[in-house]
């Protein structure tokens, strides 16, 4: 009788062990592939020569400098708030960060640049991708 | 005589006094266990890795930031190869420190050692993989060092025909690194535990 119970509470015990193995071995095989989606569409004559066009509620930055254009997350990479775009550079009212107009940081306590999203060209329009 | 070295690999019957932790501090056990578990995450890692220059860093960028549980595989591989090679190190110390490598042991001994180069090996050849500036440049280092002993140019040669970082080095390192280095060890593995059991224990002078 003793014996019967220990062989089920192993068989029980491996099933278990092996559900959950083979479950999170699922996991790992199926990577969360993004879809890159538009975020925004912008004319580019929308787009000041030596400034910024600020999206607050999408958090982007769309950037020209010069020929290059390029569009900067406004997230803050400390602890997520939403930085404010000045005319010199992007400050994080949040804890005092402070980015250049490139993104790379220039004070902390943020330790990484503002990420950059991709951006795609449409003829006379600018596609920020998330 | 396959059978007759299962037999010596997995023995029926072991001496207690053998098994206590302050005789050996099971320090070749832990380090094989470091190893089993390089195998098992290694095994994970090459379902996303792909060994060419301009995808290689990529493709590990990918699987830390969109696979689940991907940065915790590729933590546990970096770690387990820590620790495997700490733990060698301890157990060339203690068998040192014990007089275990002498009479009837030496060939056990001259195995170990084997077993250490290699990791050593494995670990000089994985660091090239993920492609980052510090895998770069930590070859190169490695790469210049290896010219300067004998017989050296020759090495270099066979490991990085093209340049560090390009293609054909890039897949030399990696097929070094993911079968012929651990079956090496795994072979040196399983003749060291054949050897132990065949000097009939493990410990004679303690």
């Amino acid at each position: 009788m003793e014996k019967v119970g220990k062989s089920r509470r192993r068989f029980i015990e491996a099933v278990a062990f092996l559900i959950a193995s083979v479950s999170l071995l699922w996991k790992f095989f199926v990577p969360r592939i993004s879809e890159k989606k538009p975020l925004l569409r912008v004319a580019k004559a929308d787009i000041p020569a030596a400034g910024a066009l600020v999206f607050r509620k999408s958090r982007v930055a769309i950037v020209k400098k010069g020929d290059e254009i390029y569009a900067l997350s406004l997230v803050c990479t400390h602890l997520g708030c939403t930085v404010n775009v000045t005319t010199r550079e992007l400050i994080c009212p949040c804890h005092g960060s402070i980015f250049g107009r490139r993104g790379e940081v220039s004070r902390g306590p943020a330790d990484r640049p503002l990420e950059r999203l991709q951006v795609e060209e449409q003829g006379e329009f600018i596609v920020v991708l998330s | 005589m396959f059978k007759e070295f299962l037999e010596h690999v997995f023995p029926r019957l072991i001496l207690e006094k053998n098994l206590r932790i302050r005789y050996t501090f099971c320090l070749g056990g832990l380090a094989f266990t470091a190893f089993m578990l390089l195998v098992a995450s290694g095994v994970l890692l090459l379902f996303y890795y792909q060994p060419c220059p301009e995808k290689a860093f990529e493709s590990i960028l990918f699987l830390e930031s969109s696979v689940p549980g991907g940065r915790f595989v590729r933590s546990l591989h970096r770690l387990s190869s820590h620790v495997l090679l700490v733990f060698i190190f301890l157990h060339t110390l203690r068998v040192i420190l014990t007089g275990a490598y002498r009479k009837p042991r030496e060939l056990n001994w001259v195995i170990g050692f084997l077993i250490l180069c290699a990791c050593v090996f494995g670990a000089y050849t994985g660091y090239l993989l993920p492609m980052d500036q510090l895998a770069f440049w930590g070859t190169h280092t490695g790469i210049e060092l290896i010219n300067t002993a004998p017989f050296g140019e020759m090495i270099g040669r066979f490991l990085v025909p093209d340049e560090v970082g390009r293609p054909v080095s890039l897949l030399r390192f990696y097929t070094l690194h993911i079968a012929v280095i651990p079956l090496t060890i795994a072979i040196l593995c399983f003749l060291h535990f054949y050897r132990i059991r065949q000097d009939k224990g493990v410990l004679p002078y303690l």
